[in-house]
């Protein structure tokens, strides 16, 4: 008698999105997929349905045009600036930065052929992937285990406190944070201090290559577990008390509730951010790990983004920038399409779907 | 609000932006468009200097200014002092006439701080006595070498932009010359005495500012001699007894002795950059300043022993637990002069002019608080090495779209900003308005907060006289501060390249990008001098001996400065 | 029956457990060190911001323990009046940037709620992209000057106004209201439009609110846009010239008058800056938090 799951799909069901490919049940005639079919009348069918779609999908397209406006504007021109990757480029040979592209002289792969040459971007790369992992373990369970925290706090007043204080860490600039790391944990911080005036050896956290990618880790989750919360909890306060009634009705204790109706909930949003995150593994801090460089050295601190920042961007040098701009988007983008056929193949819809 | 104590006088511009090691990269790279290096020649990128005979065709005639007689003279390299104060009745005049048309200029500078107010008494009383009327577009000072790249690859710059050294990076090199006017025609040889203030600009600065083949930066002069002191805590001293150290081994003795970590006391903060000096190491700020000619062959700073004697002692001092732990994080700690007032470090290096400004900081906290610079000594205990830094490292420029008489405007308020130390013309520029901007009390020049908010530093860099070094609130420390350079700038050497601006090939500019974080490294403990030895070596081989033919090509077409 | 207090719990719903002692505790204490980790900190940026110079200087840089209290940090941030204006520019700018994003970017959410409609992929991929390709900041300049945008206030707005992860969000969370719902409605031959005004968005006030506050907080903070596009001072919005406030105190030449007096440390102008803007954040927070109680949103559909 306690086994029986929650009823899916009553009311608002939060759990995995329907699976109907949106493509039934509202056209008003056959409507099949389109793709495929070699026979003149699959073929006629797929025309058919090209017309049919358009008309009711219309509006919808309309929708998105004015983002897809602004995107391609303010995103895609300029991104066709990367071109320069190819090319020896000086933006002041000609009148404007623009003009020079059409005549700087073109160098091919060389500027790829830099970067993959040199030990340091390997280096760098490896770096980028340790903390990827570490965060991955370490720091993306964290908002999510705390917004179960908050949801299960019945009194508001504690409620509402908890999340603002939560909240704050985020504003705080990254100079700021690692000053009160460093006034805590430091050689001269408070622990060390407090140690020494008991006889103790001193200890520094902050100088020890060893430990940075903990440290970073931990830098993170506090200035950013409580802002990441807000997604969970907004996923959370969907879920309507009634499913919880008929779970209880149903003989589901408290963790068995949980299990049922609140992880299914956040399922689908974590699925999503997990996708990614993972898209965004080579994305692993910047201004926090240029803050700390000098403190730990280059091995334990150098990453991706501060590799091409000290390499490229420091010395203007525009297509090395470019260039390694361009590798770590397709990168990126091939890992979010991995990432999120994983997803597909766990059953959730990760950010889109076939 | 309180009222204003009897300081907040003479500015020493330079001091504050004087660039130390981390900033300035001062390497400019050209394109390889043009493999011939050296001599003038057409527009266009070009990499290689310009000296010799070539220079002395476009460089401005030097004429000592004689309005004013500084209290110090200069010697050695040193700048001029100034010790009192001039009262307003005594002031001369440099610029007989408002020098400009009443034409208008837009000025981008980089700024650090909050820009007044565009229609200020400052700004108004500036524009009115000089005769220009300045548009500022005061850029935020962070992120200025962005901006500046940004800037200059569009079609529309604007008629002044200043380049601080540090920025001379990637391509701008080849900016300046494509897009800044060429300004022999208004001031090579006797041109220039039209402008009496900018011929008393010492030539070597001058030098600085040739482009490509031609005269297009208004330089902003410094002392040769080394920027960087180091600074110790003189009444921590004499309450403990401590006399100063007179050699590195002494300096080590003393400084184990000193530290006591349980009171949060340390001897000394990040000790690099004085080491460097004990040691004799060629100068690091300028890439041209790495090279020196030994004998018949041109040598490295990265390849000299004293180099590596320099790194292993400061990363003695490191192992041995005196130096603050806050300074191993680097710039992330803090700065090392709050740990120096805060009496936490007894000793650190800094600007020179961080003598003055923390005695001035601290007068009114601490009473007891006193400091000095003290005199570096040899890798022995003798007579140190010093090499000379570049004579100048920001520069401002004119587009060269500007119209003739806009750049004779331009030169019109270099010129009046060049005025020296007491003139009018300088307490109007560094002090403004007097009655709104300063008053005088008990004869020194106090800013008033109005004058604080409005003379912030727009006019720092389009003109300024030759070195000084006024406080006269705090006479003592001119002298000492004067005093201290002309000492040091009797050991000081000028290496091979001094007072060029080179601009190296761009297949070799990142070669040692990556010297400095592993000096900062090794200093740690992080690293051993053998890495440093194989980074040297595999600079070598990847471009390092190449480079050495291409600056001793250079030396043999040219010469040096001297 | 005693008088609910203003912490205590609601009363509790007849199926729901009475909570263990340990449970609680455990609660308690896992929220209790959470917040204390943050709230420290937090102290000592407080306190820091209120000391003298002569205290910040004894203690070599933070306080943690206070010796009386100096408002000179803040009179001098916010006695020069740029403060205000520029509060009122950022607030502005906020304000009109956070309506035109979250127009944006729920209808383009809305338009790609559903799988499988006429371009879904292509479109969703074409935004997608631009997640992890940048553009460097010498063609995105040329290209905001050649619009004409640059000095205006526009160059704080488009450029960074569509955010392709807030799309995302807000499309997962519309792909995950009971599609039977949406179906129905468009079975009784409802366009789009009236779909997602009357159905989808007041079913979508979470995320909706979540998704303006990601805006908003974006717009807020910016600060590189402006250094980069805007010349004119008066234009600054809050964070620049905070920025520029406390770089007015680290230069050692033109010293404000409070420094020569002694009061006033860098430090304690870069604590205030930091309290200043965390303030909005926590007088704001509770407004957000309304979205988010336990099971607001019940019962929208019955049967």
């Amino acid at each position: 008698m306690s086994h029986s799951t929650v009823p899916r799909g009553t009311t608002e069901a939060q759990t995995s999105p329907q699976d109907d490919g949106g493509t039934t049940g509202t056209t008003k005639g056959p409507a099949p997929s389109g793709k495929g079919g070699r026979g003149p009348r699959a073929k006629k069918a797929g025309r058919l349905a090209f017309r049919i779609r358009w008309r009711r999908d219309r509006a919808l397209i309309l929708m998105t045009v004015p983002a897809l406006l602004l995107v391609l504007v303010f995103n895609y021109v300029p991104i066709l600036g990367n071109v320069v990757a190819f090319q020896d480029y000086d933006p002041y040979l000609s009148e404007n930065g623009f003009v020079a592209i059409f005549e700087s002289p073109w160098t091919g792969f060389e500027q790829f052929e830099r970067i993959f040459a040199d030990s340091a971007f390997w280096h760098a790369v490896r770096n980028t992937f340790v903390l990827f992992l570490l965060q991955l373990v370490l720091y993306f369970p964290v908002p999510i285990l705390l917004a179960l925290l908050i949801n299960s706090v019945v009194r508001p007043r504690v409620r509402a406190v908890a999340q603002a204080v939560m909240y704050l860490p985020h504003f705080f600039s990254w100079v700021l944070v690692v000053t009160v790391f460093m006034q805590i944990f430091g050689g001269a911080g408070i622990i060390a201090q407090t140690l020494r005036r008991h006889g103790y050896e001193g200890f520094d956290l902050m100088t020890n290559p060893e430990i940075f990618k903990y440290l970073v880790t931990a830098e993170t989750v506090w200035k950013d577990a409580g802002w990441g919360i807000i997604v969970f909890l907004a996923a959370l306060s969907s879920v309507s008390n009634d499913l919880y009634e008929a779970a209880a009705m149903d003989g589901a204790g408290r963790w068995r509730r949980m299990w049922h109706v609140t992880l299914p909930a956040l399922r689908p949003v974590v699925a999503l951010l997990l996708v990614l995150r993972v898209g965004d593994a080579l994305t692993v801090g910047f201004e926090q790990l240029l803050l700390q460089r000098q403190a730990v050295g280059v091995d334990a601190s150098e990453v991706l983004d501060t590799y091409v920042w000290w390499n490229g961007i420091r010395n203007q040098d525009f297509s090395y920038a470019a260039a390694a701009g361009l590798v770590k988007g397709v990168v990126g983008l091939g890992l979010v399409l991995t990432a999120n056929k994983v997803a597909h193949l766990m059953g959730e819809q990760g950010v889109y779907k076939k | 609000m309180t009222p204003n104590a009897a300081s907040s006088s003479g500015p020493s511009r330079r001091g504050f932006l004087t660039s130390t090691a981390a900033a300035t990269a001062a390497v400019a790279v050209g394109s390889p468009l043009l493999a011939a290096c050296g001599g003038g020649g057409q527009e266009g990128r070009k990499e290689g200097t310009t000296s010799g005979k070539e220079a002395a065709k476009i460089l401005p005639a030097f004429v000592a200014s004689s309005v004013v007689t500084p209290d110090i003279p200069a010697k050695n390299g040193s700048a001029v002092g100034f010790t009192r104060a001039i009262p307003t009745a005594e002031l001369k005049t440099s610029v007989p006439k408002t020098p400009g048309s009443g034409g208008k200029l837009k000025i981008m500078s980089p700024f650090w701080g909050t820009p007044p107010k565009g229609d200020n008494p400052y700004y108004t009383a500036m524009n009115k006595a000089v005769g220009v009327d300045v548009t500022w577009q005061n850029q935020d000072g962070v992120t200025y070498d962005q901006k500046l790249g940004a800037v200059l690859a569009s079609s529309e710059i604007p008629d002044v932009v200043v380049v601080p050294g540090w920025n001379l990076m990637g391509r701008i090199p080849s900016a300046i010359n494509a897009k800044f006017a060429d300004l022999g025609p208004y001031l090579s040889g006797d041109k220039v005495k039209d402008y009496p203030n900018l011929a008393a600009v010492p030539t070597e600065a001058w030098q600085r500012g040739i482009f490509g083949g031609r005269l297009r930066g208004i330089p902003m002069p410094a002392p040769y001699v080394t920027d960087i002191a180091p600074l110790y805590r003189k009444d921590l001293f004499a309450k403990k007894g401590y006399t100063v150290p007179g050699s590195p081994d002494e300096f080590l003795a003393w400084a184990k002795e000193a530290t006591d970590a349980k009171s949060k006391l340390w001897a000394c903060d990040d000790m690099k950059w004085t080491a460097f000096n004990v040691f004799g190491v060629l100068s690091g700020g300028d890439k041209a300043l790495w090279w020196n000619l030994e004998g018949d062959k041109l040598v490295n700073r990265v390849e000299t022993e004293q180099y590596l004697e320099a790194l292993e002692w400061t990363r003695k001092l490191y192992a041995a637990g005196v130096v603050h732990p806050d300074a191993v994080q680097g710039k992330a700690g803090g700065d090392a002069g709050n740990r120096f007032t805060a009496g936490e470090v007894l000793v650190y290096n800094q600007n020179v002019s961080d003598w003055w400004g923390k005695t001035a900081e601290q007068r009114t906290q601490n009473a007891d608080f006193e400091m000095e610079a003290f005199d570096y000594f040899g890798p022995d205990g003798g007579d140190p090495t010093l090499w000379a830094v570049q004579p100048a490292n920001i520069f401002t420029f004119v587009s060269n779209k500007a119209s003739e008489q806009q750049v004779k405007d331009f030169l019109a308020l270099c010129n009046f900003c060049a005025a020296p130390y007491g003139t009018k013309e300088f307490m109007l520029t560094a002090y403004g308005v007097e009655g709104t901007d300063y008053t005088v009390e008990k004869g020194l020049p106090v800013k008033t907060q109005q004058g604080v908010n409005e003379v912030n530093g727009a006019y720092d860099y389009t003109g300024n006289p030759a070195p000084y070094i006024a406080y006269p609130d705090l006479p003592e420390i001119t002298k000492g501060m004067v005093e201290w350079q002309q000492r040091m700038g009797a050991f000081t050497k000028k290496s091979s390249f001094f007072g060029l601006t080179v601009t190296e090939p761009a297949r070799w500019s990142n070669l040692a990008d990556d010297f400095e974080q592993l000096e900062d490294d090794v200093v740690r403990g992080r690293k051993k001098i053998s890495d440093v030895q194989q980074a040297v070596s595999d600079w070598r081989s990847r471009g390092g001996d190449g480079l050495r033919d291409w600056y001793r090509k250079l030396l043999d077409d040219n010469g040096s400065a001297d | 029956m005693k008088k609910p207090g203003r912490w205590s719990a609601p009363p509790r719903p007849v199926w729901e457990e009475e909570p263990s002692r340990a449970g609680q505790a455990g609660k308690g204490l896992a929220l209790g060190l959470a917040c204390l980790a943050i709230l420290f900190p937090l102290w000592i940026v407080i306190v820091t911001s209120l000391q003298t110079k002569k205290t910040i200087d004894e203690a070599g840089g933070l306080v943690v323990i206070p010796k009386g209290i100096t408002f000179v940090a803040y009179q001098e941030l916010l006695g020069g009046g740029q403060v205000q204006r520029a509060a009122l520019v950022s607030v502005g700018v906020t304000v009109v940037g956070t309506l035109f994003s979250m127009a944006v970017s729920v209808l383009c959410a809305y338009g790609l709620s559903r799988s499988g409609s006429l371009g879904h992929r292509w479109i969703l991929m074409t935004l997608l992209a631009t997640m992890f390709f940048g553009a460097g900041l010498i063609p995105t300049y040329l290209l905001v000057q050649a619009l004409g945008l640059t000095d205006t206030y526009l160059a704080l707005i488009l450029p960074s106004a569509v955010s392709v992860f807030n799309i995302l969000v807000l499309r997962a969370f519309f792909m995950n209201i009971s599609q039977e719902l949406v179906d129905s409605a468009r079975i009784d031959g409802a366009g789009e439009w009236r779909i997602l005004f009357r159905i989808v968005m007041p079913l979508s006030r979470a995320v909706i609110a979540v998704i303006s506050l990601f805006y908003a907080v974006g717009y807020w903070s910016a600060w590189f846009n402006a250094s980069i596009y805007l010349t004119d001072q008066d234009m600054m919005p809050l964070q620049n010239v905070m920025i520029q406030l406390v770089q007015k105190q680290e230069r050692p030449v033109g010293l404000s008058a409070q420094i020569n007096t002694g009061q006033l440390s860098p430090l304690a102008i870069q604590m205030a800056v930091m309290v200043l803007a965390l303030l909005p954040v926590a007088v704001l927070s509770p407004f957000v938090q309304k979205h988010f109680k336990k099971g607001m949103l019940t019962g929208a559909v019955k049967g």
